[in-house]
């Protein structure tokens, strides 16, 4: 039993627009997603701006309802379960947000701040032992403990994603959910809190859901990785193997564009073109109007998951005929 | 010394900030020259006045932000002592910028159109007929398809890739002879930074173009740059030919900053990262402004800043390299 089961979870938002007429206008953001966060395993969610990873994330949070699917933690269905069962799952899934200026309050201190889902749930009443508790989260994620009494706006961005890190461990959760963390961050100290995540993924032996954008974080972080586009899974694969084999044309395209810092080598590679094309729209696979193979087929079957080398899954029609590809390097 | 290839030359600038607490500064003392077609990249994290530096080029600096002392030589003109309108006359004819966030860099309630023949009718006497020609024929550069179609439409009918190309065709319009670009595809996905970075580099090297490119992503400086300066804390740390920085970097900095860089073409087990935070505007040490995080440093980087140390066109402001050089 993995700790969670996302279940083809569907999501579309649907808005009712001014003298529409009862008209409504719909978009899809997600369609079909299957995935499940294992035990000890990072599950890297990779794609562009507005694909649905951050959807999903609030979707497996329970802090959006998914539009038809089921998430499945720890043996329950989120969408049955009462107020009160929901707070029980809760504990054991904890998040961290992509900006650290607006995650903490400016006007609780850090001790506060760290000590509220700790109040939320009742735990470590007791004075001494709360501070105990405390004093062990700040420290396990580098900082001191006197820090303990200053507010937000005294610590940089690293040090204030330390922070929601440490609140989020609080409660000893299970899952934990980690939405861009490192994206907003300079990249001396990016380097800090991926250390810093890593490490906690393995003394914890936590299942955790990545969200990223950028492979190389992915590469380092990520035991699996899921592609997303346009609210689809496009490939699937454990990481190395996705970074040694990538199959999607997609995920050939993203690692073609993905600059390299090696000037001898970058100067040398050619990002793959993806520029959209308006005569493909409409084709069942998403990334028909921006995709080299394009053919026949991609216009007809709907492009499912399927499972390529072992462990190693793809959603492309096109696939066999991809074949005659470039070779190309990261 | 003005060699005749150099465009844009940067003496000894000082920016500083006038906040409640204070005066701060944030550039304290930068120089460099800009060669003629080159791309100088500037590198630096948030925090180190990069932006400033940036915006002080053009004065856009905001109010409360003065140009305390230095120079900004451009055509024999000093930038810093120029008059606001002659000043004018050479933003967007002359130096041209591009700035980070596309979307709010254009004006929502005029056309992409009329904002782009704007630019070209305050610089050029021509006719608006042939003004939209003209902006019709750099959208198509730009590579944005239907140009005519797009030129009647609103910024929020086009995606951030689109309104970055827009503000490229309108920095690009009067062919100036140095593009300012501060962090032009931090805001875009991987696939449309790859596109912008192409039309960049292709209209750079058509154009016989000069570029100073600002940006925190030093793969991004493997591929456009042709020199690096490397900034922190206000100051240059580090100056030298692509190929120097990244295979031979002296500064303790650079070497760091290249190491804690997370790879896409190799999985590691654990990333070397700088220890520490960057240096908050007015709250550095009297000496190096990397002293407190540097793994080597010594007691004299804590008193005494380092004078930039040149050998070979490469710049390092190292105690380290005291004896050395």
């Amino acid at each position: 039993m993995n700790p969670v089961e996302i279940k083809n979870i569907c999501k579309t938002y649907t808005r009712k627009r001014f003298l529409s007429f009862g008209k409504k206008e719909e978009t899809p953001v997600l369609k079909d997603v299957t995935l499940a966060l294992k035990e000890d395993r990072v599950l890297g969610l990779v794609g562009e701006s507005g694909c649905g990873k951050t959807t999903l994330s609030k979707i497996v949070l329970g802090l959006e309802k998914p539009t038809s699917g089921q998430v499945i933690v720890d043996g329950k269905d989120l969408g049955n379960l009462s107020k009160a069962g929901f707070k029980k799952i809760r504990r054991f899934m904890q998040v961290v947000f992509q900006d650290p200026y607006s995650s903490l309050d400016p006007r609780m201190t850090i001790r506060q701040i760290i000590s509220e889902p700790l109040d939320i749930h009742g735990l470590y009443k007791e004075k001494s032992t709360r501070k105990k508790v405390l004093e062990e989260l700040i420290k396990s994620v580098g900082l001191s403990v006197e820090h303990l009494n200053r507010y937000p706006h005294e610590f940089s961005g690293g040090q204030r994603q330390r922070i929601a890190i440490a609140r989020a461990l609080a409660l000893d959760p299970k899952i934990l959910i980690a939405d861009e963390p490192v994206s907003a961050l300079d990249v001396s100290v990016q380097a800090q809190i991926l250390n810093l995540l890593k490490e906690i993924k393995q003394k914890r032996r936590l299942a955790m859901l990545f969200v990223t954008h950028d492979f190389a974080v992915a590469r380092f972080l990520c035991d699996e990785i899921a592609v997303m586009y346009k609210g689809r899974i496009l490939e699937y694969a454990p990481g190395e193997e996705l970074f040694s084999n990538p199959q999607h044309p997609y995920t050939e395209a993203l690692f073609s564009a993905v600059p390299v810092p090696d000037p001898v080598h970058q100067k040398k590679r050619q990002a793959v073109s993806v520029a959209a094309r308006a005569d493909m729209e409409g084709h069942l696979c998403p990334f028909a109007s921006r995709c080299r193979y394009v053919c026949a087929e991609c216009g007809q079957t709907p492009p499912m998951l399927k499972e390529v080398r072992p462990g190693h899954f793809c959603a492309c029609t096109a696939l066999p005929f991809k074949k005659k590809k470039s070779s190309f390097a990261i | 010394m003005i060699s005749p290839a150099c465009v844009l030359d940067v003496q000894d600038l000082h920016v500083s900030f006038s906040t409640e607490e204070g005066t701060v500064p944030v550039l304290k003392g930068l120089s460099y020259s800009l060669a003629k077609g080159k791309v100088l990249a500037v590198v630096g994290e948030s925090g180190s006045g990069k932006t400033v530096h940036a915006l002080s080029l053009l004065r856009l600096l905001p109010p409360t932000a003065h140009i305390d002392s230095g120079k900004i030589l451009f055509d024999g003109k000093d930038l810093v002592s120029l008059s606001p309108s002659s000043l004018r006359k050479l933003r967007g004819a002359r130096i041209s910028m591009i700035f980070q966030d596309p979307m709010s860099s254009l004006n929502p309630v005029l056309t992409i159109g009329e904002q782009l023949t704007e630019t070209i009718l305050a610089h050029r006497k021509i006719s608006k007929l042939r003004a939209k020609a003209l902006a019709v024929r750099l959208l198509k550069k730009v590579g944005i398809a239907d140009a005519a179609k797009r030129y009647d439409q609103y910024p929020f009918q086009f995606s951030g890739g689109m309104c970055q190309r827009v503000m490229i065709a309108m920095a690009l319009a009067l062919e100036p002879d140095v593009l300012i670009a501060d962090e032009p595809t931090t805001a875009l996905d991987v696939t449309i930074q790859a596109q912008i970075l192409r039309l960049i580099k292709e209209l750079q090297a058509q154009a016989g173009m000069s570029a100073v490119f600002i940006t925190h992503n030093l793969a991004l400086v493997a591929d456009v740059a042709d020199e690096v300066l490397v900034l922190y804390g206000g100051l240059c740390m580090e100056q030298a030919p692509v190929h120097t920085i990244f295979e031979k970097p002296l500064h303790p900095y650079t070497q760091g900053l290249l190491h804690s860089l997370v790879s896409i073409r190799q999985k590691a087990d654990f990333l070397p990262a700088i220890p520490g935070n960057p240096p908050v505007p007015g709250q550095e040490c009297p000496g190096c402004p990397f002293a407190p995080r540097c793994p080597r440093a010594l007691k004299k980087c804590f008193k005494e800043r380092p004078p930039l140390f040149e050998q070979d066109g490469h710049k390092v402001a190292c105690w380290l390299l005291e004896e050395k050089a």
